[in-house]
């Protein structure tokens, strides 16, 4: 901006003194026209009046002899001629009007001196005709030559007109001569003024073409370093703004014109702070980034606004510096949203490394573990400080074959991945399985650069699968026992070949219709549990008297206790233990404790069944004196088809699942199931169903039950 | 006869209505002579006094199962050769894989045909003889 000033100042400089001279220039060849011109004039008029003295040099004087008759007609005419140029001449030098001489005094004694001569020539000549009429007249002598002393005297005065105009004439050519020696002279001093003027014109010309050349090459030099100088700041990948000492904008590179997607013309001369998110607009100064020290800069963050309002994560570097004088501050501005965005996707790879519940190992190209993340540690039980370093061999439990990592190896290796199964040993020596996934990471040029692994413990996956199949075994087991026994005894009742004998034939049938009952009472379960399991089952919650309920399935099952030699009794409760719950499912739970408690009393025995209160629940218990339950099987007792002498089942004809139904029963009523044993002296198994207590309702008009659940809740 | 036609068979199986019934049908149709045992430690019990010929075992059996009754047996002189068959309805490919391995030398898959079981039995003694012959010639 400055050097444009420098330009136009030197050009102006230029143009002026261009003027100046041509001013000057003009003047000086004007006057020297002007000069030029008037000299002419001047030489003219000298040379007409030079021509008048021809006529009268011409003019012979007469003499004596003028008188002659023949002389006077040629005096005449000459006199006549002399009149003529006379007055042609005298004319003449009245058209010189521009030259700037005045000859008026000596017009007038010229014009009066040519007058007399005329007069005095025309007298002369009167005279010289009246002596001629006297001589021939033949008159006296005395008159004739009164005449011509007359003529004489007129000559002699006419000579002194003459002379006196002659003499004017002279005084004339000399004030001419003057004039133009005057003339001639400004003429001269114009003319060295103008070869000064052309001498100064030209070497003003050349001094301006060198300089205007030496400028114009600075000027270009200086325009083509400001482009060059513009197309780095346009290019370079910061943005780049200028301010005042109070934020005002001053200019922008492209680059910050993109980061904002303003124009330059937009924001120049708004204050930086338009282009910062207004909650971060007061951590904006200009003066920070002043410096006693000189220009260092000062970064710090914000984020900028878009011209559409979007923000943009930037890095502002502030450096104040002095430009003639004037303080400039410098901001260059880093879009570092791309960063910040780069940084957050490390952050949260770094989160889920560590938050996620699939181990990952991270081994160099040798297989040295770099990195293990928490999962890691909480599978295998190694934390990462002490395999850091390790090949991951350590891991391995001997389970696989040399085969089998030869071909994980060769995947590896061919395709870079591998996945599978495979058996590992944690710390505490423990082999678990697991689901593995291994894969290579390559650089740029396809190197492997490290390897990654990422496992999660299947063990509980592996154990669930094999309870599945476990359990489908078993049902499949359960329901060919029966089977298996309604074959057999039909298919050799059909052959005949129990007909012989009556007692085989009847036992032959036992078994078929007791198997069948087998069956039936195992498809029954079967479905129960699937579909307590499933919630498919539809409760009739009711209002239900623990009083009339238990005392009518003692009754109900006395009958088959008897079979066993057993005999039930029924402890005194309270008249009111009232619960909500389903009548039937009840029963099929106390049947199921039942008969679980005569199959396994000793004969003769004794099984005791009480109601009473237990912390806000009604708790029935069902006491045998049995076998008990094994410490090892306490776990179990729940489990589907769980018996803890399975040999024992098929004499007791139990299915295994009637405990596993009766908890799912107890658990949807929302109540609990357990027991207590004391092998061979006592086990009791009891269930608890919450509290009900009778309640009015007024707007219902009717009874309306409470559970106790329901009391205890927080009032709203 | 003699050694080429079958007499004693052990047979184990937890479950008593079947064996009742796998009783009745290899003594009454096959004419053989049975040692029915409940369990293992029962069968162990017979085994010495009864000499078997054939080894018939149920496979799941609480306690001790078929394949550790068997493992058992051979432990004991008098069932240490005798063939081993399993009637059983464990008869996935993994469970043949796994009886395979423990030398059984065939299965009988429950439920089965009561009348046809003796005849069953005695193809089976016919292959294990013809297979010791090959084996002795």
């Amino acid at each position: 901006m400055v050097i444009k000033e420098r330009y136009n100042l030197a050009y102006g400089l230029a143009g002026l003194l261009i003027l100046a001279f041509f001013v000057w220039t003009f003047n000086l060849l004007f006057s020297i026209q002007n000069n030029w011109a008037e000299s002419n004039d001047v030489t003219a008029m000298d040379k007409d009046v030079h021509a008048l003295f021809d006529p009268w040099r011409n003019l012979n004087r007469p003499g004596n002899d003028v008188l002659e008759n023949y002389e006077v007609a040629v005096h005449k005419k000459e006199l006549r001629r002399y009149l003529q140029e006379y007055r042609q001449a005298r004319s003449r030098l009245d058209t010189h009007d521009r030259a700037r001489v005045d000859l008026g005094n000596y017009y007038r004694d010229m014009d009066a001196a040519a007058l007399e001569v005329e007069t005095l020539a025309r007298r002369v000549l009167e005279l010289a005709a009246e002596r001629e009429s006297l001589r021939l007249a033949d008159a006296d002598a005395a008159m004739i030559s009164a005449a011509e002393t007359e003529a004489a005297t007129t000559m002699a005065r006419m000579d002194q007109a003459f002379q006196s105009g002659l003499e004017t004439i002279a005084g004339m050519d000399q004030i001419l001569d003057q004039r133009l020696r005057d003339l001639d002279g400004a003429r001269r001093a114009g003319f060295g003024s103008l070869y000064l003027i052309i001498i100064v014109a030209l070497f003003s010309s050349a001094l301006s073409l060198v300089l205007l050349r030496r400028t114009s090459v600075q000027g270009e030099a200086l325009r083509a370093s400001s482009t060059h100088l513009n197309a780095i700041v346009n290019n370079v990948v910061d943005g780049i703004v200028t301010v005042d000492e109070r934020g005002n904008i001053e200019s922008l590179n492209r680059t910050a014109e993109n980061m904002f997607g303003y124009s330059s013309d937009f924001v120049i001369g708004r204050n930086f702070r338009s282009l910062v998110q207004p909650e971060d607009r007061s951590l904006y100064d200009p003066a920070e980034f002043k410096s006693e020290s000189g220009p260092s800069g000062r970064v710090s963050e914000f984020t900028g606004m878009r011209c559409d309002g979007s923000e943009l994560a930037m890095e502002l570097e502030g450096t104040q510096i002095s430009v003639e004088g004037r303080p400039i501050i410098i901001h260059i501005l880093r879009d570092v949203s791309e960063r910040k965005r780069s940084a957050k996707r490390l952050q949260l790879a770094a989160a889920v490394f560590e938050n996620t519940s699939e181990g990952i190992v991270i081994t160099d190209r040798h297989c040295n573990i770099l990195s293990t993340n928490p999962a890691f540690t909480a599978i295998t039980g190694f934390a990462a400080d002490e395999v850091i370093g390790q090949n991951p061999r350590f891991l391995q439990s001997g389970i696989q074959t040399r085969d089998f990592y030869d071909e994980m190896w060769r995947s590896i290796t061919e395709t870079g991945h591998w996945q599978g199964e495979i058996v590992n040993r944690r710390k505490n020596g423990e082999a678990y399985p697991q689901w593995l996934n291994i894969n290579a990471v390559k650089d740029g040029s396809g190197h492997v650069t490290h390897y990654v692994g990422v496992t999660f413990d299947i063990s509980e996956l592996k154990a669930s699968e094999r309870m599945k199949d476990e359990f489908i075994a078993t049902v499949s087991h359960e329901l060919r026992t029966p089977l298996t026994s309604i074959h057999g005894s039909l298919g050799l009742l059909d052959s005949g070949m129990a007909a012989k004998s009556p007692d085989k034939s009847a036992e032959l049938i036992r078994i078929a219709r007791a198997n069948s009952q087998r069956l039936v009472r195992l498809i029954d379960d079967i479905l129960s549990i699937a579909k307590l399991e499933s919630e498919k089952i539809k409760f009739q919650l009711r209002p239900l008297n623990l009083a009339e309920l238990v005392p009518n399935a003692v009754e109900a099952n006395q009958e088959y206790a008897k079979q066993y030699g057993v005999h039930i009794r029924m402890e005194p409760g309270g008249d009111d233990a009232r619960v909500l719950g389903d009548k039937d499912r009840l029963i099929q739970v106390l049947t199921n404790l039942l008969s679980n408690a005569v199959k396994h009393s000793p004969a003769d025995g004794v099984i005791g069944v009480s109601y009473g209160r237990n912390d806000g629940y009604w708790r029935v218990s069902v006491t045998d004196n049995g076998s008990g339950i094994p410490k090892s099987f306490r776990g179990e007792v729940f489990k589907k088809f769980a018996q803890a002498d399975g040999s024992d089942r098929r004499k007791q004809g139990g299915t295994g699942l009637g405990l596993s139904i009766s908890k799912a029963i107890v658990d949807r009523l929302g109540g609990r199931i357990g027991f207590d044993s004391e092998p061979g002296v006592r086990t009791c198994f009891y269930f608890e169903l919450p509290i009900m207590q009778q309640h009015w309702s007024a707007e219902a008009g009717a009874e309306r039950f409470v559970t106790s659940a329901e009391l205890s809740a927080p009032a709203e | 006869m003699g050694r080429d036609t079958l007499h004693r068979i052990l047979y184990v199986e937890d479950d008593a209505d079947i064996r009742k019934i796998v009783s009745m049908s290899l003594e009454m149709v096959g004419d053989y002579t049975v040692a029915s045992c409940g369990s293992c430690a029962e069968a162990l019990q017979a085994v010495d006094d009864f000499d078997p010929e054939l080894l018939l075992l149920d496979v799941m059996m609480p306690d001790v199962d078929g394949p550790a009754t068997l493992r058992e047996l051979r432990k004991r002189k008098s069932a240490a050769d005798a063939p081993a068959v399993f009637i059983t309805a464990k008869v996935q490919s993994a469970d043949m894989a796994q009886y395979r391995r423990l030398g059984v030398f065939d299965v009988i898959v429950k439920p089965f045909d009561a009348m046809a079981l003796p005849d069953r039995i005695g193809q089976i003694w016919q292959q294990y003889l013809s297979g010791e012959y090959d084996h002795a010639g």
